[in-house]
């Protein structure tokens, strides 16, 4: 391999190995999000063990989410300087707006509100997660706002030596944006409604304890999963079009990007069939269908698989494109880059990263084992309580 | 407007140093405040409501660089290659040592992730202090980037130790520091990147983006200024010194 190919080649493993945490987390947020609400409003200390089992699932995540996040960030001047000392003053922007106005208070308010458990009042303490979900949101929109410029570079003018940024509407009506945007969140949706599924599947097959909290969270995941399966391939269709007419010929040319998107389409509708016309019409018994339980825990990575094969149609099908019709990506690497730097740091990320994924997905995989009861996020306090008055206020 | 955005660049930087930087100097003394598991749980439990409002500042830092200085990027993350791909190693072992301690019950499990605390600490602040000593000597990684890497971690460190005197009075080092005291060390612990920033300035504000671009980065960010501040305030408010002892175990 070459250093280019490196280069992409660490940009790919990195970059999947991002987005398979990042879709779990904007797949989780808003349904621990959802279910501290009706705990906290109704009072309903069985949604408040959802947030809390659940919640500690997307917080294990999370750590990934952010350990790989921040080699993307920093891999863009590290291979690719190339891309901001052309495009800078407009693909810049989208990213700096990402960190400071939607990550910087994601992890802010995430941070209160993992450690602010009885210590917050309930209704800030759930305004936290809904603050974080939402800046979660926001984080999807500005980074796939980049991304769509590098699939069709809107709102910038051809400066001879760089762009410039002359439209910003244009940047955010980007129609490689609109249409893919709803595509990536109903894809996590999907995400997260599976990993709620399999996982009480998982709890209801083998018949262990705490048979009512994963009944109701079972079904609770087959209607996110549902929603999630509609959105992701309604939008998946509706970007032929946008495609079609900004990059023709996408994924004939490309071998690997054609391949992708098959297969993706292919999961993508099994696994709608699955749950609009299988799991939800029989919701109401699927909990004590013990036959169907391994089919679903079986489906569980499918989503995973598919939001990989995604990328890899989406980011493959532009070569040799950095930013469509602009900037190769050969022209995009940094100059006096070698061999020997991106095999180090390949290896170096590879490994540290890899090993953490496994170790991170094994934590999952116990805490789903383990059940609600051994929790720890947002445990309630023991011991002596030296504050009398305040565990009066803390047991509304 | 160029002047604004090397203001927001510098509080950020100089503000991860003061912020994050009592969590590298806490990482890289655990093993010595904490001789046993249940020391080091009390260490670690004083920075972990803090360390996701610090660290967030570099990412920030990196953002605005991109944003604002886009020219500049590239050359400052590609010249110090070997440092920025240590300092993003140590970082995530760091951050792994943190989320993973208390995922599994066992000693050896915990020690074993309050050691890549301490190594990921370690790499942070040489990392940085190499960094920080290539960035004034034009670029060049030279053997005196350990020295700096020594000076960083010594302000670190000193700056860990006076925030979990601050936090922790009298349970962790025997000491009991004053909140100002705590503003003095951050002050110390920001010094060599306040000193790198004075001198790199007139270099820094040459790279700007246009003003096209600046203005849609105020335009989209500034309106949030309040709510950033808002929460981080929050967070020392929320978890500051003078509660009653913990009585639940701590996440981290």
């Amino acid at each position: 391999m070459d250093v280019l190919d490196l280069a992409r080649t660490q940009f790919a493993v990195t970059g999947s190995l991002h987005f398979l945490f990042v879709v779990l987390t904007l797949g989780l947020a808003p349904l621990v999000a959802i279910m501290q609400t009706v705990g906290t409003f109704r009072g309903r200390p069985d949604m408040m063990r959802m947030a809390r089992f659940w919640g500690q699932i997307y917080v294990i995540n999370y750590a990934l989410g952010i350990a790989t996040g921040l080699v993307m960030e920093f891999q863009f001047g590290l291979s690719w300087s190339g891309l901001s000392h052309y495009a800078g003053d407009v693909f810049g922007a989208p990213l700096a707006i990402e960190t400071l106005g939607a990550f910087f208070l994601e992890s802010t308010f995430l941070g209160l509100w993992i450690f602010g458990w009885h210590r917050l009042s309930p209704r800030l303490h759930l305004a936290c997660i809904w603050i974080v979900t939402l800046t979660a949101y926001a984080s999807a929109f500005w980074i796939m706002v980049a991304n769509a410029f590098l699939q069709n570079p809107a709102g910038a003018a051809d400066r001879g030596d760089h762009l410039e940024l002359v439209d910003p509407g244009a940047l955010l009506a980007n129609p490689m944006l609109v249409m893919a945007l709803p595509h990536v969140i109903g894809a996590s949706l999907l995400t997260g409604g599976f990993v709620v599924m399999g996982a009480s599947a998982y709890r209801l097959f083998r018949r262990t304890s705490e048979q009512r909290f994963f009944t109701a969270s079972l079904r609770f995941g087959v209607v996110v999963a549902a929603v999630g399966a509609v959105v992701t391939v309604a939008f998946g269709f509706a970007q032929f079009g946008p495609v079609g007419e900004f990059q023709p010929g996408k994924f004939d040319d490309a071998p690997l990007a054609g391949a992708g998107l098959g297969f993706m389409i292919m999961i993508g509708e099994l696994l709608q069939l699955f749950v609009l016309f299988f799991l939800l019409p029989v919701i109401h018994w699927l909990p004590r269908w013990r036959w169907v339980h391994p089919l679903v825990m079986l489906a569980t990575p499918l989503p995973f698989l598919a939001a990989i094969l995604g990328w890899l149609a989406r980011e493959v099908g532009r070569q040799p494109w950095l930013i469509y019709g602009k900037l190769t990506v050969a022209d995009a690497m940094s100059p006096g880059l070698t061999s020997g730097m991106v095999t180090t740091s390949l290896i170096a990320f590879t490994a540290v990263l890899g090993l953490l994924a496994v170790t991170d997905y094994i934590l999952i995989a116990r805490t789903v084992r383990r059940g609600p009861a051994a929790v720890s996020l947002g445990a309630a306090p023991t011991g002596p309580d030296p504050a009398p008055e305040r565990a009066a206020a803390l047991s509304l | 407007m160029d002047i604004l955005w090397f203001g927001v660049f510098a509080v950020l930087l100089l503000g991860y140093f003061a912020l994050e930087g009592f969590d590298i100097g806490l990482g890289m003394l655990l093993p010595v405040l904490g001789r046993t598991q249940e020391g080091r749980d009390r260490v670690v439990a004083a920075m972990a409501p803090y360390v996701l409002a610090n660290e967030v500042w570099l990412v920030a830092v990196a953002g605005v660089l991109f944003g604002a200085y886009p020219r500049a990027e590239g050359e400052v993350l590609f010249g110090l290659y070997p440092l920025v791909v240590s300092l993003l190693v140590s970082w995530i072992v760091r951050d792994a040592g943190l989320w993973f301690r208390r995922r599994l019950d066992g000693r050896a499990w915990r020690a074993g992730w309050d050691g890549a605390i301490c190594l990921g600490s370690f790499g942070l602040a040489f990392s940085w202090g190499a960094a920080l000593v290539a960035l004034a000597s034009g670029m060049s990684i030279t053997p005196l980037g350990l020295a700096g890497g020594v000076a960083v971690a010594a302000a670190l460190a000193f700056h860990g130790w006076t925030f979990v005197s601050w936090r922790l009075p009298g349970r962790v080092t025997g000491a009991r520091r004053s909140g100002t005291a705590l503003l003095v060390s951050a002050c110390v612990a920001a010094a060599p990147a306040a000193a790198l920033l004075a001198g790199a300035a007139p270099w820094l504000l040459g790279h700007t983006a246009p003003t096209d671009t600046l203005n849609v980065l105020s335009l989209m960010i500034l309106p949030f200024a309040p709510v950033m501040i808002g929460g981080q305030v929050w967070v020392w408010r929320t978890f500051g010194p003078g509660r009653a002892p913990e009585r639940t175990p701590s996440f981290f």
